[in-house]
């Protein structure tokens, strides 16, 4: 499969969700623990050798299970392959529950389904489609991004607006 | 750069939902030249997310080509030899080139311009965030309307204690603000993590909000009686305490007098 690893390098430079220097250990039989700069950007973890500007690798956080491994590792592994682990190495249970939250929501399909989730909800409360899918997929409408500022409660979706009210 | 491409390779195939498909002609690859010339070639292209991939056809069973769609924008274009319909990708991080494609019409043109320049992590960020806060916004709406409604009702139907509810029901807790579905979000996230198995399908807030009990603040949840039993133990609780206090004041409930 192509890809132009420089759109990549460009992204492990963007700003991180999550940046520290970890011990990762590769899928591989037999692999040893080694010291990375572990960078989380958008849905991809990136993993620098601790001197280096450039990536050494990049692992796309779709379809990834997270796991916690003993008080402060824990483990990303893929769907199609369960067994096949990348371990990561913590300082503390804080830093590995920090991690783990973080890799969790890291997806585009996380932020899918929550979108799915908040539209329904609100659909719920308040009998009004808030926003437009289409099809599978998320195209909203411009006024979406043009939202009016924070509304008050007596102004919100659940309320009509109430002639001379402000 | 090493990259777990079969993984992604496996995500490009899944039944996950695609953002936006369809056949695009494609410029670059192995063995062209820099400059895009010639008609281009014709691939099936795929966009999920922020990835888009290319296939040979629409049964092709590996991607062909992956574009991550961060840091870029998209433009309308001129294609080389006499194409219309065409669009570039366009990446700010220098000595990336861009990506030339171009549709098969106008409409598909407007389609696939529209889905890319909207497929970045942070877009969806942003709209994610938009739907939570119109959610807590309907949420306090709906708080402060159950109230007005029981302070109605609870005039109608006690009438020696109309002071003591409203009084309860201005303490009484609105949804807080700090109790959001991001915030329930992290939490559930922290109680799957002591799980044995998390779940790969469910992973989300749909799952945790539903597999969580009650939260410590009130119940994050949008069946009535829940919120109704929540919101009513308080008020149970005051209403004993004042009544206690009825019969200690008056000396009339001091018990029967011996005799």
């Amino acid at each position: 499969m192509r890809y132009n690893e420089k759109e990549l390098q460009a992204l492990s430079r963007q700003p991180a969700e999550l940046a520290a220097e970890l011990g990762m250990r590769g899928p591989k039989k037999g692999s040893v623990v080694k010291r990375r700069l572990v960078k989380l950007v958008v849905n991809f973890l990136f993993y620098f050798r601790t001197d280096e500007a450039e990536p050494v690798g990049a692992l796309l956080l779709e379809r990834c299970r997270v796991a916690r491994e003993e008080p402060s590792n824990f483990s990303i592994s893929f769907i199609e392959d369960p067994e096949r682990k990348y371990y990561f190495e913590c300082c503390s249970e804080e830093q590995c529950e920090e991690w783990t939250e973080a890799l969790r929501r890291a997806s585009y399909e996380f932020m899918r389904r929550s979108l799915i989730f908040y539209r329904k909800e609100i659909q719920k409360m308040t009998g009004k489609v808030c926003a437009e899918l289409g099809g599978a997929g998320v195209v909203l409408q411009a006024q979406l991004m043009t939202r009016l500022p924070r509304r008050t409660p007596w102004s919100s979706l659940a309320y009509p607006r109430r002639p001379g009210s402000s | 750069m090493k990259l777990n491409e079969r993984s992604v390779a496996h995500y490009a195939l899944s039944d996950s939902p695609a953002d936006h498909t369809g056949f695009l002609r494609t410029w670059g690859g192995p063995g062209t030249p820099p400059t895009p010339s010639g008609t281009g070639r014709r691939c099936w292209f795929v966009l999920k997310g922020n990835l888009l991939f290319s296939f040979e056809s629409r049964e092709g069973r590996a991607p062909l080509s992956l574009v991550v769609l961060e840091g870029c924008t998209v433009e309308l274009a001129e294609a080389p030899a006499p194409e219309e319909f065409a669009f570039a990708i366009c990446f700010d991080a220098p000595g990336v080139r861009p990506h030339l494609l171009a549709a098969d019409g106008p409409a598909a043109q407007e389609a696939w311009v529209k889905a890319l320049s909207r497929a970045s992590f942070g877009y969806m960020r942003l709209v994610v965030r938009e739907l939570e806060s119109q959610l807590q916004d309907a949420r306090q709406s709906l708080a402060l309307h159950r109230h007005s409604s029981w302070k109605a009702i609870s005039s109608r139907c006690k009438p020696q204690a109309p002071d003591c509810w409203s009084q309860v029901l201005e303490n009484g807790h609105s949804l807080p603000r700090d109790c959001n579905p991001t915030g329930l979000v992290e939490e559930g996230g922290s109680r799957s993590a002591g799980r044995g198995l998390a779940e790969w399908e469910l992973q989300g807030p749909a799952s945790i909000l539903l597999g969580r009990g009650q939260s410590p603040v009130s119940p994050e949840t949008s069946c009535f009686s829940t919120l109704h039993n929540w919101y009513g133990q308080e008020i149970v609780e005051l209403r004993q305490g004042w009544q206690q206090r009825a019969r200690g004041e008056s000396p009339d409930c001091a018990g029967l007098p011996l005799s």
